[in-house]
């Protein structure tokens, strides 16, 4: 019973809301997150987009393992952890269960199996770089490769803005379940209560909306204040934004070390064979 | 419209619509991502995004800006800050949801006409799936390697995919797209607006769908849809050039891998490069464009 309660405890929307935020905010004291965001960002290009094109399964293990040491490094939440391993499970077992259908049987879940793993080292690259770097320090990174400064004032934003959202929104659901009337029985497979629950979450972002716009205008009008769309093409400011970020001894050393590991990953991965 | 003046916003209105589909549909992504899925057999049924947000802001604002700002908001809300950031992947949703939302936001003229925001709303959900079809189906092509060799792979994902296009556009669609849409719309049309600062578009004259449906439209749904096609077929000659490729894999051992790394880390670095290089190109033209 108590533990019943307790995993209860654990899955309550407060728990999500934090473990969100968590997410959201990072950890600012892991090693991963002290780096450069700019090193971080070109580390990711590789393990991001290599795999795709990588077929030898001893590589593909190499990095598997690779990936989990840094994810375990970035402290990352378990709740990312867990949707992603159920995503990633009920994916093949669902492919699995359609090939059976088409008469495929067990072989052709060998493939899709080195097609998840695949996925996860590229899932769990980007995890561990976009769970540890700083909302605000990855924004200034895009910018000093060249992406529009809307962009990175739209990643900072919507880190700083996403407590007080969810906060809002949280009261409107609430408030509207206070008001509204919820189904007597659950139904069959608890459809009235699904129901009534989408109902509400639609319904919800109609004074969401209408707040949101008013919030809009503030936020847009406070930048406007401070010339914001002027700085936005303004060479100097740029600069001036971008100026204290400098690669330090453990960005080289992070990088070496990554690609050192590459390399003897691959020196295995052309002598043994899985 | 009595072609008095065209429907236009300022910079910082522009801004301010870009700014609340951003946060909103980010705030509704992260649901999304944490909903549970039900799973009927075959038909799985999830919420598969609360479309309806960008769609109501599309149709009663600026399209273009709705529509980033709500694949933008998706990309940093969804992705980034759950940590589920999928790299190449994530540029062609925001390009096929951007042009989801914008078809569907420039096809309503009068927001207050119910059969037009449905018409519209599908026809942006259907450009958005079919699109997202294609490549879905291209990726997995790409990533396994003995997708022939295994008898029911290849249909059984085509089926899969097929499933969730049905599935997307017709319950999701349905459901959280285009349900919620037609409450929203009208309720928000002329109240929403004011709070921005700007007036309502203008819906005093009654379209007949002939007039909807302008040369220019349909032109342009023809080139966009020609542009579609044309990606889909380079991305199979990209497959079959792939595929090639692995028999050459056999010729020359593993060792070719690291050409293909090679290309990939080289194009990496010239993206980077000339990114950066337009970057300070605009530096300095916008430099000078101020200094006067």
């Amino acid at each position: 019973m108590n533990e019943v309660s307790s995993i209860r405890e654990k899955f309550s929307v407060e728990f999500v809301k934090e473990e969100l935020l968590r997410t959201a905010y990072g950890n600012g004291d892991t090693f991963l997150a002290r780096l450069d965001p700019r090193a971080l960002i070109y580390w990711y290009l590789f393990f991001g987009i290599a795999p795709w094109f990588i077929h030898n399964k001893m590589i593909l293990s190499g990095l598997l393992v690779f990936m989990v040491v840094t994810t375990v490094m970035a402290r990352t939440s378990p709740l990312i952890i867990i949707i992603l391993c159920t995503g990633l499970l009920g994916e093949i077992a669902f492919l699995f269960f359609i090939s059976l259908f088409f008469g495929g049987g067990f072989e052709s879940v060998l493939p899709m199996f080195w097609l998840t793993v695949k996925l996860a080292v590229i899932s769990l690259a980007s995890i561990t770089v976009f769970s540890s770097m700083d909302p605000e320090r990855f924004g200034d990174a895009l910018l000093s490769m060249g992406l529009p400064s809307q962009v990175s004032f739209s990643i900072a934003f919507g880190y700083r803005t996403l407590p007080t959202l969810m906060e809002e929104f949280h009261q409107i659901f609430l408030s509207y379940r206070l008001r509204g009337k919820a189904p007597d029985s659950h139904g069959f497979l608890y459809w009235r209560s699904i129901v009534y629950f989408m109902k509400i979450l639609v319904v919800s972002f109609y004074p969401l909306l209408l707040n949101g716009a008013k919030r809009s205008r503030t936020t847009v009008e406070a930048l406007e204040t401070k010339g914001f769309s002027y700085a936005a093409t303004d060479s100097k400011v740029k600069k001036m934004k971008i100026s204290y970020m400098s690669f330090k001894w453990s960005d080289y050393g992070f990088l070496t070390a990554s690609f050192l590991y590459v390399v003897v990953v691959f020196w295995l991965g052309s002598v043994v064979q899985i | 419209m009595t072609k008095k003046k065209p429907y236009e916003l300022t910079q910082s209105q522009k801004m301010m619509v870009f700014v609340l589909s951003m946060s909103l549909y980010g705030l509704s992504n992260m649901f999304t991502e944490l909903l549970p899925s039900v799973k009927l057999g075959f038909l799985e049924l999830s919420v598969e995004y609360f479309a309806f947000i960008p769609l109501t802001l599309c149709i009663l604002f600026h399209p273009l800006y709705a529509a980033i700002g709500a694949s933008l908001g998706e990309i940093i809300f969804g992705e980034l800050m759950l940590g589920q950031f999928g790299g190449i992947g994530e540029v062609e949703k925001f390009i096929t949801f951007s042009l989801g939302m914008y078809i569907a936001g420039i096809l309503v003229r009068n927001p207050l006409n119910r059969m037009q925001v449905s018409v519209a709303v599908m026809s942006g959900l259907l450009v958005h799936h079919l699109l997202a079809l294609m490549v879905d189906i291209g990726k997995v092509w790409v990533g396994v390697e003995e997708l022939e060799a295994v008898p029911g792979l290849a249909e059984s994902i085509v089926l899969i995919e097929g499933v969730a296009f049905l599935n997307d556009l017709l319950f999701s669609g349905i459901l959280f797209a285009l349900l919620p849409t037609l409450y929203l719309v009208p309720r928000l049309y002329g109240k929403i607006e004011p709070l921005l600062g700007m007036k309502p578009r203008n819906n005093k004259v009654q379209y007949s769908l002939g007039e909807i449906v302008t040369p220019k439209l349909v032109i342009v749904g023809v080139i966009l849809a020609a542009i579609a096609v044309v990606a889909e077929f380079m991305s199979e000659a990209d497959m079959n050039i792939a595929e090639w490729e692995f028999d050459f894999l056999g010729m020359f051992g593993d060792s070719f891998i690291w050409v293909v790394i090679g290309a990939a880390a080289f194009i990496a670095s010239l993206t980077i490069w000339i990114m950066r290089r337009k970057a300070k190109d605009q530096k300095q033209i916008w430099g000078v464009h101020h200094e006067e």
